[in-house]
């Protein structure tokens, strides 16, 4: 093999060259880890949603209500564990520009259904013991500065409070969804029946019935299996009813923020094919430059794998060193990038989703810009390699 | 360092090369002997086929036909691996354009055809410094390339050859582009390798001078072999045509 000092000086043989090309793969490598971090982002509703709970909502849309007396004869049919109600509130807190996502939800249910939600402050007992109790994400709790034993407001759009008043909820609860593919640490959770009493009692406007349902499946049932049974108890009305399972439910939201990931992709291969031709160039260059250390090499019975490595070696170090510090950067910034875009891409984090295909792609990389000349190298003769000009 | 044993012979080598479909015949079924330990000088006009006929002998290039023969053996034999190897304990090169890596040191220039040895690092060291101390560069052994004159820079070639201590030392044009002095350096050089280190030395050059220095100077011209055994005192007579003599060889 050929000492490591004759690879490294070698691709250090023209350092601003050098700099410029390590300095495109940072950025190229920052951008990649960022955007591939924005689409993990939106994928992983949808991938890590639970295979074992299907979203009952009205087949004609998702803002038609359905009856609450659904629930009960959705939970007879076999394989269905349990199911909570879901409505969707559409509040803000104090200024319309305060708007987060609330549901009203059965609050003696949701411990179950959704059981890897962790409370981090105050306690389910609470939460469940009073009617005005609300459970809030810890990202919404950190961002307004509230705590469990808080009264907070909320002004109702689609539910307002007939005398002009807002809702008041006492924080009972604050919980951490990062185990939970399908909830974000954004939202407020309350007890449905709070909302619907104060409709009974004509405080309250708004549409009745129940958003949709969530159902937990039993150990061994399918989601198609029960879905079609659920689909089925409904057919002939009064209000027909489409299951979904949990993960497809989550990704009309994700096709909902537009074309995102599609828009996200082709910026990234944009990104990805100009580096990879900035690399090759500047590999291509430091191979010709080198034609005659590589003949040197050979006379003086240094093998062709040798040269083989000589080259490949630095476009591996090339690539590790500039694609490396645009990874690190990106773990760098990652607080900042939640800060920035974590409300609208909830669990955006560098994680080993962003990172491996980062690690494959500077490898691919290397190997793409150092196999043509290392492969020339290879296959140079010493007679070939002196006689061409350096 | 020892005594060479290397013989070379050429027995019946033939090169053609083909260009456009036509082929040019460098040589054509030629023979050379030459004694382990002789310091022979190459001469003959541009294109005659010097450099062909040293890289024939250092493995660098193949026949067409015929056998190389170096010490005891057939390069023929060899695959392309093996005489990478062959080459790296036999044969010394001394280009004319030096060839020195130019990210390198001297010193380390030097030591690396050792890094293909056995050898410990401090011993690499003591030949390489050795070999330097030789061609009197000792002081410059962590000077690059670029901070030496070429006349320095062929020593330190030179050194290069003969750090791992190889039977023979094959020189195109060594002197090609040097200075009359710098020159004269490195031909006193070749002469010590020669009478000192007792190595098979083949030495093109277009130079009468540097021909002087050679016990056996050997002409080429148009595809034969011809020789005049004592310098170049007369550039027209006492050439005769090579004919494989028994004896003479490894
Ligand atoms: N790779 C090649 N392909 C085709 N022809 C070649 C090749 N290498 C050498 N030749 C031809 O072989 C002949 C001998 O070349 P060689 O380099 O051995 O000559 P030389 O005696 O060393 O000349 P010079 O004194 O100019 O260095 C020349 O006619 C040259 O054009
Ligand atoms: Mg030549």
């Amino acid at each position: 093999m050929v000492p490591f000092k004759l690879i490294w000086r070698n691709l250090l043989r023209h350092k601003l060259r050098v700099l410029l090309t390590a300095g495109s793969l940072t950025v190229a490598f920052f951008l990649l880890c960022v955007l591939q971090a924005l689409v993990v982002s939106l994928d992983q509703g949808v991938k890590n949603a639970s295979k074992k709970r299907l979203v009952v909502q009205s087949a004609v849309s998702l803002f038609v209500n359905l009856p609450a007396s659904y629930q009960g004869k959705i939970e007879t049919i076999e394989g269905v564990e349990e199911s909570m109600k879901m409505t969707w509130f559409g509040g803000y807190y104090r200024e319309p520009a305060n708007m987060f996502a609330q549901f009203a939800i059965d609050a003696d249910r949701m411990e179950r259904i959704y059981s890897s939600v962790e409370l981090v402050e105050g306690s389910w007992e609470e939460f469940k013991s009073s009617r005005m109790s609300c459970l809030v994400g810890k990202e919404t709790a950190k961002k307004y500065g509230w705590s469990v034993g808080d009264r907070v407001p909320i002004v109702g759009m689609i539910y307002p409070r007939l005398d002009g008043s807002e809702w008041q909820f006492d924080i009972a609860g604050i919980y951490d969804a990062s185990q939970e593919a399908s909830i974000d640490d954004l939202t407020m959770y309350f007890h449905w029946e709070y909302l619907d009493e104060a409709m009974e009692a004509g405080a309250a406007g708004g549409a009745d019935g129940i958003g949709v349902y969530s159902v937990l499946l039993s150990d061994g049932y399918s989601q198609a299996g029960v879905g079609a049974l659920i689909d089925g108890l409904f057919e002939n009305g009064p209000q027909r009813v489409q299951s979904t399972p949990e993960g497809e439910f989550n990704a009309q939201f994700v096709s909902m923020v537009g074309n995102v990931p599609f828009f996200v992709g082709t910026i990234g291969m944009g990104v990805l094919i100009a580096i990879l031709l900035a690399t090759l160039n500047t590999m291509l260059m430091s191979g010709r430059e080198q034609t005659r250390d590589v003949g040197v090499l050979k006379a003086l019975g240094f093998d062709g794998s040798a040269a083989f490595w000589l080259l490949l070696t630095q476009s591996l170090l090339l690539c590790g060193v500039g694609a490396g510090t645009g990874i690190l950067l990106a773990l760098g910034v990652e607080g900042p990038l939640q800060a920035l875009l974590g409300s609208n891409f909830p669990g955006l984090r560098i994680s080993s989703d962003v990172l491996a295909p980062a690690v494959l792609l500077a490898v691919a990389v290397a190997l793409f810009a150092g196999l043509a000349p290392a492969l020339r190298a290879r296959r140079l003769t010493v007679i070939e390699a002196l006689r061409e000009e350096a | 360092m020892q005594e060479s044993q290397h013989g070379v012979e050429l027995r019946g080598v033939s090169r053609i090369y083909t260009r456009g479909g036509e082929g040019v015949k460098v040589f054509d079924d030629v023979d050379l002997s030459v004694n382990a330990g002789a310091f022979c000088a190459l001469m003959g006009p541009s294109g005659s086929g010097k450099s062909t006929l040293l890289n024939l002998v250092g493995g660098l290039d193949r026949p067409d036909s015929g056998d190389v023969v170096v010490g005891d053996t057939f390069l023929s034999d060899l695959s392309e691996s093996a005489l990478a190897e062959w080459r790296s304990e036999n044969v010394g090169f001394v280009f004319q354009g030096f060839n020195l890596v130019p990210v390198l040191t001297a010193f380390e220039n030097v030591e690396l055809p050792l890094l293909l040895t056995g050898l410990s690092k401090a011993e690499r060291k003591e030949h390489a410094m050795h070999a330097l101390e030789l061609v009197d560069m000792g002081d410059r052994a962590k000077h690059r390339p670029g901070q030496l004159s070429g006349g320095q820079e062929q020593r330190v070639a030179i050194a290069r050859a003969i750090a791992s201590d190889p039977g023979v030392i094959l020189a195109d044009e060594p002197t090609g582009d040097l200075d009359f002095e710098s020159a004269c350096q490195v031909l006193d050089l070749m002469g010590r390798l020669h009478t000192e280190l007792g190595k098979t030395i083949l030495m093109v050059t277009h130079d009468p001078r540097a021909a002087e220095r050679a016990e056996r100077v050997i002409h080429l011209d148009k595809g034969r072999i011809s020789e005049s055994s004592e310098g170049t005192e007369s550039a027209d007579d006492g050439f005769r045509e090579v004919k494989p003599r028994e004896g003479e060889g490894a």
